[in-house]
């Protein structure tokens, strides 16, 4: 009778608690409604990546993975709403800061700054960051080969970076075949063609989008 | 060194008894959740996020178990009078500390390894391939847990369970800026600075010797030779912090 009546306290003390944690959770949803949506400039806040290593105590590289997550979110909404990617670069300075060795980052912001902000300097200058952190990495050395091919026009030294890209432990065939195109057919359209169906094959869902589009205005259709 | 051994399996007991396999059972059903949920937010990066909190989890879930647990380990002898009975047989005051300090790494060490198990396990089901590459990685902990552990014997050997537990956290958190304190030290014009910088320096833990989960994660092993000098400082270092507590307990009053 007693071991019945302790359950019946138990089960009563979690009936209370599930209560009261539902009505906490409605209290935040209303206060969340007068506090409006949260701010879209919300990242401008973002310590600089050398402050929050310093405060990661050890957990860098998972420190570095949640500022990831959250600049992938953050381009996401923004890619289905007004298409403004203002902080891209300043986070993914974050995550690169925090583990210098995660090479996506730099693809990845170098890619947007260059073909979504039209800013392919500032691309290039988060491409040049990564490749002073990890001299060994091809594919930093190709895709700076890419920006300089599709963003700033410079076909030599796209030819350069190919180039090295084809030299750098670990790469694909096609570092050397592009290597190769860049230095015989600079200004090519037929060679912009092949670079963006490589980014179409290899890079990430967002890249990918990208890649389609200007694979369309290059006269390319889906299908090819 | 039977006594020492007696005490190390009791205290092993006894902090299982306070069902520290839940944290395991919490951990891999979290790196569960955490591998289905972040996998497709990761852009192709998955892997690295999953096995980056999964390293990051269980070092930092079995730092908090040996503070916590171990912050009370001594008190809890002291108040429940049963240390009293312990000292009435042939074992001195140091042996019992060194087999609370055993016990206590030992758990924390099972613990660790069955979460890096969980990790592989994970990974490898999610992601098609094993990432054995982190075993280093979790020797690093297990020692780093060593070294703290053995801050936490040598703070409660003098003080209560609440200060014990604040002190080793304090200065865990200052063993990871060992470094930094020692280079702002040397960047400053006063010379004695840079001498007291340097003594502080030298008592800190110097925890970032055993930080490798930054490497692994991106396919870099932990050489052998860093392992060996890991190995030798962390062991110099708990054998220094033992010697003193077994020295403050030695004169220790027990009311």
């Amino acid at each position: 009778m007693s071991a019945l009546r302790d359950w019946g306290g138990m089960v009563a003390a979690i009936a209370v608690a599930v209560a009261l944690v539902a009505a906490s959770g409605t209290v935040d949803r209303a206060g969340r409604a007068q506090r409006g949506a949260p701010s879209r400039d919300e990242l401008l806040y973002y310590p600089s990546g050398v402050w929050v290593r310093q405060a990661a105590l050890g957990y860098e590289t998972a420190a570095a993975d949640l500022a990831w997550l959250r600049g992938i979110q953050y381009y996401g909404e923004h890619r289905l709403s007004d298409q403004r990617y203002d902080m891209i670069g300043h986070v993914m300075n974050i995550v690169t800061d925090l583990d210098p060795r995660f090479t996506q980052p730099y693809v990845f912001g170098a890619f947007v700054l260059s073909q979504e902000l039209n800013q392919p300097q500032r691309g290039l200058e988060l491409l040049q960051k990564g490749m002073r952190a990890n001299p060994e990495s091809w594919r930093l050395a190709f895709e700076t080969g890419f920006l300089h091919y599709v963003g700033t026009h410079d076909h030599a030294a796209a030819a350069r970076y190919f180039a090295r890209a084809s030299g750098l432990p670990g790469h694909p065939d096609y570092a050397e075949r592009f290597a190769a195109f860049a230095a015989q057919r600079a200004g090519d359209r037929a060679m912009a063609v092949l670079l963006w169906k490589r980014v179409e094959a290899t890079g990430n869902k967002y890249m990918q989008e990208v890649a389609r589009r200007e694979l369309r205005n290059l006269g390319e259709g889906e299908e090819s | 060194m039977r006594g020492v051994v007696a005490i190390a399996q009791n205290t092993v007991r006894e902090v299982i008894r306070q069902r520290v396999v839940l944290v395991l059972a919490l951990f891999g059903v979290g790196l569960v959740a955490a591998s289905q949920v972040l996998s497709p937010l990761a852009l192709g990066e998955g892997r690295k996020v999953v096995t980056d909190f999964g390293l990051a989890g269980s070092s930092l879930l079995a730092t908090l178990l040996v503070v916590v647990l171990g912050s009370s380990l001594l008190h809890k002898e002291l108040e429940r009078r049963t240390i009293y009975a312990v000292m009435a047989k042939p074992i001195r005051r140091g042996e019992f500390l060194l087999g609370k300090f055993c016990g206590l790494w030992i758990t924390a060490a099972a613990l660790v390894a069955g979460m890096f198990a969980i990790v592989l396990g994970v990974v490898t089901v999610a992601y098609g391939e094993t990432p054995w590459i982190v075993a280093g990685a979790m020797t690093l902990t297990v020692l780093e847990l060593g070294v703290i552990t053995a801050i936490v014997v040598f703070y409660s050997s003098f003080t209560t369970p609440a200060l014990t537990a604040f002190f080793t956290a304090a200065t865990v958190v200052a063993g990871n800026f060992a470094d930094d304190l020692l280079y702002f030290g040397t960047q400053g014009a006063s010379l004695w600075l840079a001498r007291v910088t340097e003594g502080v320096y030298w008592i800190l833990p110097h925890l970032t010797v055993f930080n490798a989960r930054g490497s692994v994660v991106h396919g870099i092993a932990v050489a052998p030779e860093r392992l060996a000098f890991a190995a030798a400082y962390g062991l110099l270092y708990l054998l220094a912090l033992l010697i003193v507590a077994g020295a403050i307990f030695e004169r220790r009053e027990f009311r």
